[in-house]
């Protein structure tokens, strides 16, 4: 006997492997979205500082433009630099 | 002179009695007369006036009673001493009451009619006696008296001898009369226009009492003639003092009629309105009878002469009596109150039937409308409510009911009484036992929410479209209400407003006052479905349940429908809490994009090393749904080991994904999904569409065509008991069959690879046949709400038994307003519904014990 396939219909879920499972500024999972945005993954994406610390790339904009001086980590407090 | 005086008056009293003898007795010889007239004369001077007409009226009366009454009585002798069957017998011939009451009445009434003749002589007598003397007073008395007194006597000395089936064979009389008229008229009843031209040519030949009908229109002259006979026999048997008899028996002759013609036009057929054609009935045949009987009798007349002060409010609806100028008082009565007890007649036999026509409900309609008009006027709606609510927990609320069913019978029940009653007050009665019914079975929710969604399931029926589901409906509903709503606010001016307020009607007295009559406005079906349920939540989280499990055994992204679904939920209960679900579908959306994007990629990457691995699948065959888990209910997942060439594939993709959405991972989820398969045995192809659990099965039987189950479940990775259930599946197919091994509970499963080898392993197959189980297909992918509420709740669990410790025992209440109040972290958020099931849980478990409705720890 032979088995051919025709089609493997399969399903798996998506996660961003970040070390925290929510994100530290909104309290929410990494693996949702932040407040202000509908749907998770590629609208509400995940950014990480120089510092290894993530956050949801809409919160971590929201925190580094309220900062008058130099923008520091929320969570090591160094400089929040984004890590290119 | 005292001697004298007697003697004279004995002397004429003889002859007086001789005399009156005479005539009495006589045949029809009035020539006594002028002798009798002195010796009357004497006697009355001799103020015996009394005595005379005593022995008179008696002298007639043992006349009377003993030849026209025993011989009157004598021709219904045979009907009443028979016994009920024999009567039947009388009853089937054809000519029967009419015959003999005829011929009797004719007779006593000649006798009658003679023995009247004889009181006018001795009254003539009297008043020429009272011409000569003065005292008139005393004469006139008795002269006029003499005839209602004798009146009275006929009547009472027939009442008294009466035989007790007399009024019946007068209704059988009656009703045999009418249905010759009825089937008469029935004939005729195709033209309108004999019909009408009948009420007017009877009416005209009523009033002149001459009866000269045109000889050319048969059906008129028969019809005629025949209500001439039957007022000839109600006159005689009126002249006889049975007037209250007959108007009886003649009545409930008529509503029999009615009744069994109502009976006739409605049946067991609601597709047709009947209403119609029993008014105009009604109006063709009892009511030309009437009028022609009341004109005959000259009632008419009187009725409208005495009776013209006496304005009944029913008089003054406007009357369309085709042919009668206006109608009398007594026939304007007569058809009130026949229409009202057809009305109710046909209100009782819709209310009887009310199930059977709300299960054929848009069909039905014409019933409804009946019933709707029928209760309008005749007001019984607690009947409708009693007798309703009898058959449904009779037919409909029991055991062998499915949740379906009821549910569709709730909703087409609210679609009619919606009609009956646009103000939802009986609606709510009739649905209070439904609901509560629905709220005890556990499958409620899941059925509503099919309901709502899906198409093919909305219609058992098969009316209507078949693909449209009841949101849809709901949908349609609800903007044409809007649109009725939108009108009546824009376009209010002064006038409007005017008629508006004119035309309030104040809620049926059954409302419930606790409930504002402006929530009653609209009927909201949806609302009402919800309101079973309890609360909006559950019903969206069981539809996400759902909408999950669907998504996750589609084998394409074909998801046009569930957009729609979804997007009229999000009308019906905001876009906020239908969030989670619109995540979902977009998932499906973005999965179709990123797949299509990384096959592309895929096929380029491997088509640059072509020949390689031609033997092997290609990337083309493997899709993906990409879920983004946070957003769907638990998903269970299990270890699988999938072949090696699917799991290269699968972390080919991956890798992929990972390129190009970096940094995000895939993670697979190895048993979801659905794999079609095509088996390519030495003499057939199959073709399957199955979970990958099984497609791994199959699949192993390539490398060898045999394996034990213990094998195999290390193999693949799951555990043997899960493996012999999964493994059923092929066998019932017929691909592998089973042997029991040199382990007891170690089966050894064998390819099947040509048919011929399927024949002879039938018998092995048929003794295992028992350990297989197919319930695969109906395996789920996601866990329950149940699942999931008894996962939540664990967490309780603790707090609970500390409860339990410190206060000993507990009731339901109190254990909910505990939790809530203390347990902020995580903080208590069910209901109390869920917390109860998850104590009857704890309790089965054997944990906590329920006495009396307090729930205490087990010792």
């Amino acid at each position: 006997m032979k088995v051919k396939v025709l089609q493997w219909h399969a399903v798996a879920s998506w996660t961003w492997d970040a070390q925290d499972e929510t994100c530290g500024i909104c309290r929410m999972a990494f693996d949702g979205c932040c407040p202000d945005c509908k749907f998770p993954g590629d609208d509400c994406t995940l950014i990480w500082g120089a510092c290894n610390h993530a956050f949801h790339l809409h919160c971590i904009l929201k925190w580094v433009n309220s900062q008058t001086s130099i923008p520091l980590c929320p969570m090591c407090r160094r400089e929040w630099q984004f890590k290119g | 002179m005292h001697l004298d005086d007697a003697d004279g008056a004995l002397d004429s009293w003889a002859r007086f009695c001789s005399l009156s003898g005479e005539l009495v007795g006589g045949a029809g010889d009035l020539s006594v007369g002028p002798r009798l007239a002195p010796v009357v004369a004497d006697l009355c001077a001799r103020g015996l006036a009394t005595l005379v007409r005593d022995y008179f009226l008696h002298n007639l009366e043992e006349t009377f009673r003993n030849n026209a009454v025993k011989m009157f009585w004598q021709k219904f002798h045979p009907y009443c001493n028979s016994s009920a069957v024999e009567r039947i017998k009388f009853c089937v011939q054809e000519s029967w009451p009419e015959d003999v009451l005829s011929i009797a009445l004719e007779d006593i009434c000649l006798e009658k009619s003679y023995q009247e003749k004889c009181v006018l002589v001795l009254v003539h007598v009297l008043q020429s006696y009272e011409e000569k003397t003065e005292n008139k007073l005393k004469t006139v008395e008795f002269s006029s008296s003499l005839m209602p007194r004798y009146q009275l006597m006929v009547s009472s000395v027939l009442l008294t001898t009466l035989p007790l089936s007399f009024p019946e064979i007068l209704n059988i009389y009656f009703k045999k009369k009418l249905e010759e008229l009825n089937t008469m008229m029935d004939g005729s009843d195709e033209t309108d226009l004999a019909c009408h031209e009948l009420f007017g040519r009877s009416k005209v030949s009523a009033w002149d009492s001459k009866m000269d009908i045109d000889g050319q229109e048969t059906v008129i002259s028969e019809s005629g003639n025949l209500v001439r006979n039957i007022g000839k026999v109600v006159r005689d048997l009126r002249c006889l003092g049975f007037t209250s008899m007959t108007e009886d028996s003649y009545s409930s002759a008529i509503i029999w009629l009615l009744k069994s013609k109502v009976y006739e036009l409605a049946g067991d057929d609601y597709r047709i309105p009947v209403l119609g054609r029993v008014k105009k009935w009604i109006q063709a045949v009892p009511l030309q009878f009437l009028h022609s009987l009341l004109a005959y009798l000259g009632d008419s007349v009187d009725y409208e002469s005495g009776l013209s002060g006496l304005k009944s409010p029913l008089a003054s609806r406007p009357s369309s009596f085709p042919g009668i100028g206006v109608p009398s008082e007594a026939l304007l009565r007569w058809h009130m109150r026949l229409e009202y007890f057809a009305y109710e007649t046909l209100q009782d036999l819709r209310i009887g039937k009310l199930f059977e026509i709300i299960v054929d409900y848009p069909e039905s309609s014409p019933a409804i409308e009946d019933l709707k008009q029928c209760l309008e006027y005749t007001g019984q709606h607690s009947k409708l409510v009693d007798s309703f609510i009898s058959s449904l927990r009779y037919r409909l609320l029991t055991a062998g009911a499915s949740t379906n069913d009821i549910l569709h019978q709730y909703v087409s029940t609210i679609k009619a009484l919606r009609s009956i009653d646009p103000t939802g007050v009986f609606l709510e009665a009739v649905g209070e036992p439904i609901r509560d019914y629905l709220r005890g079975r556990k499958d409620t929710i899941k059925c509503i929410v099919t309901m709502l969604t899906d198409g093919s399931g909305g219609n058992t029926n098969g009316s209507g479209n078949a693909g449209d589901n009841l949101l849809e409906e709901l949908n349609r509903d609800a903007e044409n209400q809007e649109n009725a709503d939108y009108d009546d606010h824009t376009n209010i001016d002064e006038k409007q407003a005017w008629l508006n307020s004119e035309s309030w009607e104040p809620d049926p007295v059954e409302a419930d006052p606790l409930k504002g009559s402006r929530n009653r406005r609209k009927i909201d079906i949806l609302g009402l479905m919800v309101s079973i349920i309890g609360s909006k939540d559950q019903l969206v989280n069981e539809y996400r349940v759902m909408l999950a499990e669907k998504l996750l055994s589609k084998s394409d992204f074909d998801i046009d429908s569930d957009i729609r679904t979804l997007e009229l939920l999000k009308i019906h209960f905001g876009e906020s809490s239908m969030q989670k679900c619109e995540i979902m579908l977009n998932d499906l959306i973005d999965s179709k994009r990123t797949n299509s994007n990384i096959k592309t990629s895929l096929l380029r990457t491997f088509e640059t090393v072509a020949g390689q691995e031609e033997t092997e699948m290609s990337h083309d065959v493997l899709d993906a749904t990409i879920i983004s888990s946070n957003f769907w209910p638990p998903i269970q997942t299990e270890d699988l080991a999938v072949p090696a060439s699917v799991d290269q594939m699968l972390s080919d993709f991956a890798k992929r994904f990972h390129q190009i959405k970096t940094p995000r991972k895939l993670l697979w989820k190895k048993n979801l999904g659905m794999v079609k398969l095509e088996l390519q045995f030495e003499d057939r192809n199959m073709q399957f569409t199955v979970v990958p659990v099984h497609a791994a099965i199959v699949m192993r039987f390539q490398e060898k065509p045999s394996w034990t189950s213990k094998t195999l479940a290390t193999e693949i990775g799951i555990p043997v008991d899960s493996l012999n259930r999964r493994i059923g599946f092929w066998t019932s197919k017929g691909v592998l069959t089973e042997s029991v091994g040199p382990d007891a509970d170690d089966h050894i499963f064998t390819v099947v690879d040509s048919m011929s080898d399927v024949n002879k392993n039938s018998i092995v197959n048929e003794s295992c046949e028992a350990f297989q189980m197919t319930e695969d297909e109906g395996e789920s992918s996601v866990a329950s709400v149940e699942e999931q509420l008894k996962k939540e709740m664990t967490v309780y669990e603790k707090f609970i038994i500390g409860m339990l410790t410190n206060f000993g025992n507990m009731t339901l209440d109190k254990i909910h307003n505990t939790l809530k109040m203390f347990c902020a972290e995580p903080s208590y958020d069910k209901s109390l519904q869920q917390l109860q099931s998850f104590l009857s849980g704890l309790v089965s478990d054997e944990k906590l014990e329920m006495r009396d409705g307090l729930y205490l720890l087990k010792k």
